[in-house]
């Protein structure tokens, strides 16, 4: 299984084994559900879902997309270079249990960096997503895309918010509003080391993948879009290792 | 009761403000407005740079990482002929105590003897940052002023000596025991808050979205170097004590 997205860090925080499955260990969501599952009913919610990927003081300057029947389309024009969505599961692994969770909400926000380099790829995604293609053919197209370098390694700078206090990330979320509000970059591929993440006492947590030319890794940061301060625990009672 | 709190969430607007100046002193980013305030005019005493006690140097050194990574780190001690390597390191991070000539070069606390700048960068810091930080600590006790650092600096850049970092450049700076400038916080008065730091090519804070108010990430662009620091707030330091922020309840003023 590939590590790649940000969303499989909720898993790999807290070390759940066997997610997304129902007792006796049939998958929950072995197939696509109804695209209609996938989508909002109203787009201006979804505007503002995106949006709250960030703090106020950036969000009425970004671009925003919205995902349509036919995939994502622009909402809103930004000023500022950055583009916020609301990602759906298919931005998981491609092997992922929950790729095709429909519940999935992660409203994300791209720096310039991030547009121009890793946006296309999941655009390109949802459209194979829509179009009904399986993900055996998903992981087969990409690793071609890799051979051909039209999916390289992340340039340098490359970055993304998920402040949204909102967001659903996976089943398998922590707390109320799934887990804490991060600071996402993408970085050449590597192990986590590289970053000293994912040891105890470490800020940093990563997500290496086997399938893509990159590694992610998150910083969990104290305050969420709106200005409040996530949750943390003291440290005698903290079960995640950052 | 609100009155106080209020009180309190002024008080953090300017200790960020303070923060950012110190915060500078890992960028090498020049401000000549602050060269007519200098507190420190020039060097001081070598000695007064100097730990008199090499073991708690290396122990200081440690403690801006967990012991988890410090303990396997490259540990580098200053001494008056320059940085030296004490103990070598199994996970590509290199551990030191960064001095005040790390900051800008026309800083006003460059030559503040006080400051102790715990860091451990990782290795492709280590790459892209430490050759031109020994080379300046160097100069600094060769007693090189510093119109001439800022030129040879600007000759290194000009011919590819000094490169824009290597993507994925980042140190982690949670030690409890900083003093990374004068007023500051905490007990010494020149404690920040952990935070892990980056090492981003040059552009604009926006480039990040930094700076901005609510953002978690604030930046330094450099009007030298070809390069734009960024750092992130977390809450513990790494002894795995919690920074006292405001209680959840309360929002955030600005950061």
């Amino acid at each position: 299984m590939y590590r790649a997205s940000p969303f499989i860090i909720v898993t790999l925080s807290l070390a759940v084994v066997s997610p997304a499955r129902a007792d006796g260990g049939r998958p929950l969501y072995p197939d696509r559900a109804p695209i209609a599952e996938y989508l909002s009913n109203d787009r201006d919610a979804e505007i503002a879902f995106a949006r709250s990927g960030v703090p106020a003081s950036m969000a009425d300057k970004v671009g925003v997309l919205v995902l349509g029947a036919h995939g994502y389309e622009t909402a809103a024009k930004g000023t500022n270079g950055f583009v916020c969505y609301v990602a759906r599961s298919w931005d998981a692994d491609i092997d992922d249990p929950e790729f095709w969770n429909p519940k999935v909400r992660g409203p994300m926000c791209l720096n310039p960096v991030a547009v121009r380099w890793y946006l296309p790829y999941y655009l390109q995604r949802t459209q194979w997503v829509l179009s009904g293609v399986s993900r055996s053919e998903m992981i087969k197209r990409t690793k071609a895309e890799i051979v051909a370098k039209q999916i390289t390694a992340p340039p340098a700078g490359a970055m993304c918010y998920m402040l949204s206090r909102q967001g659903y990330l996976s089943d398998q979320g922590l707390g109320p509003h799934g887990w804490h509000p991060l600071v996402v970059f993408w970085n050449v591929p590597g192990v986590g080391t590289q970053w000293g993440a994912d040891v105890v006492g470490s800020p940093v947590l990563s997500a290496p993948s086997d399938l893509m030319p990159f590694t992610v890794f998150f910083v969990p940061v104290r305050a969420w879009s709106d200005g409040t301060l996530d949750e943390y625990v003291q440290p005698s009672q903290a079960s995640d290792i950052n | 009761m609100l009155s106080k709190a209020t009180s309190q969430i002024r008080g953090r607007h300017f200790s960020i403000g303070m923060a950012m100046c110190a915060l500078v002193a890992q960028v090498g980013w020049a401000s000549s407005a602050w060269s007519d305030m200098a507190p420190y005019p020039k060097m001081a005493p070598l000695a007064e740079y100097l730990s008199a006690d090499p073991a708690s140097e290396i122990a200081l050194a440690r403690s801006a990482a967990p012991a988890v990574i410090s303990d396997k780190a490259e540990i580098l001690v200053l001494g008056a002929h320059g940085y030296e390597t004490v103990v070598k390191g199994t996970n590509g991070f290199v551990c030191y105590v960064g001095r005040s000539w790390e900051a800008d070069l026309d800083h006003p606390e460059f030559w503040n003897p006080k400051i102790r700048a715990p860091t451990c960068a990782n290795a492709a810091a280590v790459r892209s940052h430490m050759p031109y930080y020994k080379e300046l600590t160097q100069w600094v006790l060769a007693g090189v002023s510093q119109d001439e650092m800022i030129a040879r600096t600007k000759a290194e850049i000009a011919v590819g000596k000094i490169k824009a970092p290597e993507p994925g450049a980042m140190a982690l700076m949670l030690s409890k025991d900083q003093y990374v400038g004068d007023n500051q916080g905490g007990p010494s008065g020149g404690q920040f808050y952990p935070h892990v730091m980056f090492w981003g090519p040059p552009g604009p804070a926006s480039d990040w979205g930094a700076n901005l108010k609510g953002s978690p990430i604030l930046s330094q662009p450099s009007d030298i170097m070809p390069l734009t620091m960024y750092y992130i707030p977390i809450r513990k330091w790494s002894d795995g004590s919690l920074y006292p922020y405001p209680a959840p309840s309360q929002p955030e003023p600005t950061q």
